[in-house]
């Protein structure tokens, strides 16, 4: 019996791919791991951002609006400069809010596993129970 | 079941003639006071501060509870001796554990819920608005502080008082860790951390204070869900707890 139990052990223990346990980010979908908000002005700035605005009232490619050099001048209204210069929608997922949507209440695709695990561990204990009670009998 | 809640009710009064038991519950209603004191500084939702300092504070009131209700019991019994005539008799060993158990539990809710309360009263001083989560929330931590109680009366049977709150303390923390942190630790032996987390719970699964804090709502559903996840890890540890209780020679 000692030496069943030390197999398992073993076993359990030389399985470095066991993936049976995880963080939400090494199991996400992309398209929870994925931004909502396409139109990234983190790396380019204000200056790359007068880039594609087009020559008057044209739609732009990146975010699908009319721009001008008023809509540049109303971004640069927002008192934000140099590289951190953007706005994300409130509420959705981006490079700041990641963490907030990586816990498991948001995090939908995980909760059949909690329900996995929970039936796993009420069936684990009921085999304590058993085993224990068993050789508890054995003693008397 | 009559036996288990005889004696459950029998422990219960036993705890509350305790001083323990009142100075915790003090210290957790001082440290929400506290909290409801940090200034807002002029910010806007000053609400959210509150909201996640006191949800923090009644989550480690929850491991405090357990492991000052919890740790003495066994140990005082078996030295008291009276543990030996209640399970020669009325009591099978599981139904000394469950007795003891639910009568903590029962005291540990008690607390909790005077802590929500806390919490709420704390919220409408500062002008705030009572997040209808609140009490889910609560409940959350409560189900995270029976299985730490489970943990401690696991500890109980095998190690001293003394030792029985540093490895309950350790437990928690491990448990807050992600599975890559957790690894982390030790990374040569990466399979072997893997296998030691799986046994451990996933504490965020009980925190809910983020989304409460920034009006996200959570669906029922999920409430349900960590519920059963929390009973599920508490009902283990108590199997294991029953497993070493009943391997001991108590002569």
């Amino acid at each position: 019996m000692k030496y069943l139990k030390l197999i398992i052990l073993l076993t359990l223990i030389s399985l470095t791919g066991c993936r049976i346990d995880y963080d939400i980010e090494e199991v996400a979908p992309p398209e929870h791991l994925g931004e909502t908000h396409e139109h990234d002005h983190t790396q380019t700035g204000i200056e790359d951002h007068q880039d594609h605005v087009p020559d008057d009232a044209e739609v732009c490619p990146v975010c699908g609006e009319i721009h001008d050099q008023e809509h540049v001048r109303e971004h640069d209204s927002t008192g934000i400069s140099g590289s951190d210069r953007h706005v994300h929608e409130a509420g959705v997922r981006n490079h700041g809010t990641g963490w907030f949507f990586n816990q498991p209440w948001a995090a939908r695709f995980i909760w059949n596993k909690m329900i996995r695990d929970s039936v796993i561990l009420l069936f684990l204990a009921a085999i304590v129970l058993l085993v224990s009670l068993y050789r508890l009998r054995k003693k008397r | 079941m009559k036996p288990v809640m005889t004696f459950a009710l029998m422990t219960l009064r036993n705890l509350l003639r305790r001083r323990t038991i009142w100075g915790i519950s003090i210290v957790i209603l001082l440290a929400l006071f506290g909290i409801g004191q940090i200034p807002g500084y002029g910010i806007s939702n000053e609400g959210r501060f509150i909201l996640d300092f006191g949800f923090f504070g009644l989550e480690i009131g929850a491991l405090l509870l357990a492991i000052g209700l919890a740790a003495n019991i066994y140990p005082r019994d078996k030295e008291q001796k009276t543990v030996m005539p209640l399970i020669a008799v009325p009591l099978s060993r599981g139904q000394y554990l469950m007795g003891r158990f639910i009568g903590a539990a029962m005291v540990q809710a008690a607390a909790m819920l005077v802590g929500c309360i806390g919490l709420m009263v704390i919220l409408l001083l500062n002008g705030l608005n009572i997040p209808a989560d609140l009490f889910p929330a609560t409940c959350l931590l409560l189900v995270e502080g029976w299985f730490l109680l489970a943990v401690v009366f696991f500890f109980s049977f095998w190690t001293s008082p003394p030792l029985n709150a540093p490895l309950t303390v350790l437990l928690f923390i491990l448990s807050q860790m992600s599975v890559s942190g957790f690894i982390s630790i030790l990374p040569g032996a990466q399979g072997f951390m893997r296998f030691l987390r799986l046994l451990l719970p996933h504490m965020d699964v009980f925190h809910i204070k983020d989304p409460i804090a920034h009006g996200v709502g959570i669906p029922f559903v999920y409430f349900l869900l960590a519920t059963l996840y929390g009973l599920a890890y508490m009902a283990f540890m108590l199997s294991l707890a029953l497993a070493v209780f009943r391997s001991r020679d108590l002569k």
